[in-house]
């Protein structure tokens, strides 16, 4: 089965340049530093010192779901960068080194090949970030109070969405250029524009994929899942769907040697 | 039995086109040698029948391919400068292309350890890529392209980036391949071409110049022509030599001189005799046959 061979292919390359390792361990630090430094802020305040005699140091008001979803905060800035950075090459750099004359001149379909690709680096951002959300919880729970399983897991499989929205867009982009850099600079600033289009439209579109972290604290506070979150978790699907679909399309018009 | 008939290959890079119009077929079990100067479009060409590239214009076909079949997996290629994953080693790479060409992955292990044998990496087969040298992975990329036992193998330039034994071991092993399958390679060197292909195909600013047996195009651009070396003076039997009826023309290079002459056996009768009967100081008394050298010179001067 080719997509098997394509798809184990990857595993052990990512294996090999040691992604299997530093990205859940990256993904660790992301996740849990800010609800720790939160809670440690008045130590912190007191240790590194300046503060008026007499200031009295209280942690901040901060609740569990607060706590939990500075983690998203912090993934959706950073998280998204990590991967972004580590599928920008996944295509693009085998067209731009020269492997892909060898590969592509097999009989492999085009879709095939994206989508094994695409699979592999969904497995290790799912790794890294339940590694990575796992251990934010258990901090949460500890410093600030609890977070229940059927919270957290569904905070996490809505935010998944999402992540593979990047993901496919980073796949996606790498069909179009062959620089990684490029691809790299085109994703973060699509994610940019689609995040300024949401803070500006975002009561008229609340089904916009970047409002899925907004939607997700609602559905904390109010321990219901809004109607939002579902259509805009929806709408994201159809859109990594419809990414992956074009990138086969714009793949198979490329020439694979200039 | 041809195994491959392209018709009026064209190929244009931004409305410049690079091939104009080729025509051929290759018969089944030839070694064909795909002979021209740097940028006469050999690779393009190649490109464009390993699917690579998208032709502009005209047809391949490949024979026993159904219309619209993916007709990648009857062929073997092995790009100029094959580039690899560095990080993986020798029989991992062919075990995984193997797989992507439809072989089992007990078939792709066992194809893989018998070409590696066949060209001659097998002590290195479990080394990273990354530090083949460059004779290897060039002998990696011909293990690669046949993987999958292509009903075509195309080479293109598989032995100009080689020293002289990377080259004659890459010389040999194309030789033996030859028995195997129909092998397409393209090279600016004559030598290499004339060594182990069966035919030519010369091509010069993106056309088919010249195409045909190595033995036939040898023939076909022979000029009968003879070399006379004289002791003292030579110029003057020159003027002697233009007053024979069946010679054509005349020139000295390097203190010889060259007679172009109309039929060879007429020539040697009419020439000896005139030598004999004035008793010339002959040194040398040669019938020249065209190189294939001569014959690419030409070719590509015209």
């Amino acid at each position: 089965m080719q997509w098997i061979t394509i798809f184990k292919k990857e595993i052990l390359e990512d294996w090999r340049n040691y992604k299997w390792i530093w990205v859940p361990l990256v993904f660790i630090v992301i996740c849990i530093m800010d609800p720790i430094s939160t809670y440690y802020l008045p130590q912190i305040l007191e240790s590194v010192g300046g503060m008026p005699e007499g200031t009295v140091l209280e942690p901040p008001e901060v609740v569990p779901s607060q706590a939990i979803m500075m983690s998203l905060t912090e993934l959706s800035m950073l998280g998204v960068l990590v991967i972004v950075a580590i599928s920008m090459s996944v295509i693009a750099g085998e067209r731009k080194s020269g492997v892909a004359e060898l590969i592509l001149v097999k009989p492999v379909s085009y879709f095939t090949y994206i989508s094994a690709k695409w699979a592999e680096k969904l497995l290790l951002v799912f790794t890294s970030y339940l590694i990575g959300m796992l251990a934010s919880w258990y901090y949460v729970d500890l410093l600030f109070g609890q977070i229940t399983a059927g919270q957290f897991f569904s905070l996490f499989f809505f935010y998944l969405i999402w992540l593979i929205f990047v993901i496919s867009l980073t796949i996606f982009y790498n069909t179009i250029v062959k620089v990684p850099g490029l691809v790299l600079t085109l994703t973060v600033v699509t994610i940019m524009a689609m995040s300024a289009i949401n803070q500006i439209f975002s009561y008229r579109m609340p089904w916009f994929p970047n409002s899925i972290s907004g939607h997700i604290t609602k559905m904390l506070m109010e321990n219901s899942v809004p109607n939002a979150l579902w259509g805009a978790v929806s709408i994201t699907i159809i859109l990594s769907v419809g990414l992956l679909i074009a990138s086969n399309f714009i793949l198979k018009t490329k020439e694979m040697a200039d | 039995m041809a195994v491959i008939e392209v018709q009026n290959l064209i190929k244009a890079f931004k409305g410049d086109q690079v091939v104009k119009g080729l025509n051929f077929t290759l018969e089944k079990g030839k070694c064909v040698a795909l002979l021209g100067p740097n940028g006469a479009g050999k690779t393009t060409t190649l490109r464009m029948l390993s699917g690579l590239l998208k032709p502009t214009d005209g047809s391949i076909h490949f024979e026993g391919a159904t219309k619209g079949e993916d007709i990648r997996q009857y062929i073997g290629y092995l790009p100029q400068y094959p580039i690899f994953h560095p990080w993986m080693t020798g029989k991992e790479f062919l075990v995984y292309v193997g797989q992507l060409a439809h072989l089992s992955k007990k078939d792709a292990i066992e194809k893989a350890d018998q070409l590696l044998e066949k060209v001659a990496i097998f002590e290195a087969r479990n080394q990273r890529i990354g530090k083949y040298s460059g004779g290897m992975k060039q002998r990696l990329g011909i293990a690669q392209a046949m993987i999958h036992s292509p009903q075509l193998l195309m080479l293109d330039e598989p032995v100009s980036s080689l020293d002289p034994l990377g080259r004659r071991e890459v010389l040999t092993l194309m030789e033996e391949l030859k028995q195997q399958t129909t092998i397409l390679f393209s090279t600016h060197i004559l030598g290499d071409a004339e060594e182990i292909s069966d035919d030519l195909l010369v091509m010069h600013h993106g056309e088919i110049v010249e195409a045909g047996s190595i033995e036939s195009l040898r023939h076909k651009h022979q000029t009968a022509k003879f070399e006379l070396a004289f002791q003292g003076d030579t110029t003057t039997y020159q003027e002697r030599l233009k007053q024979l009826e069946c010679i054509q023309e005349t020139f000295l290079e390097k203190g010889e001189i060259h007679v172009i002459v109309e039929d060879i056996e007429t020539a040697r009768r009419e020439i000896l005799k005139e030598a004999i009967a004035t008793d010339w100081p002959l040194v040398k008394f040669e019938l020249s046959r065209t190189t294939l050298e001569d014959l690419f010179m030409k070719v590509v001067k015209n």
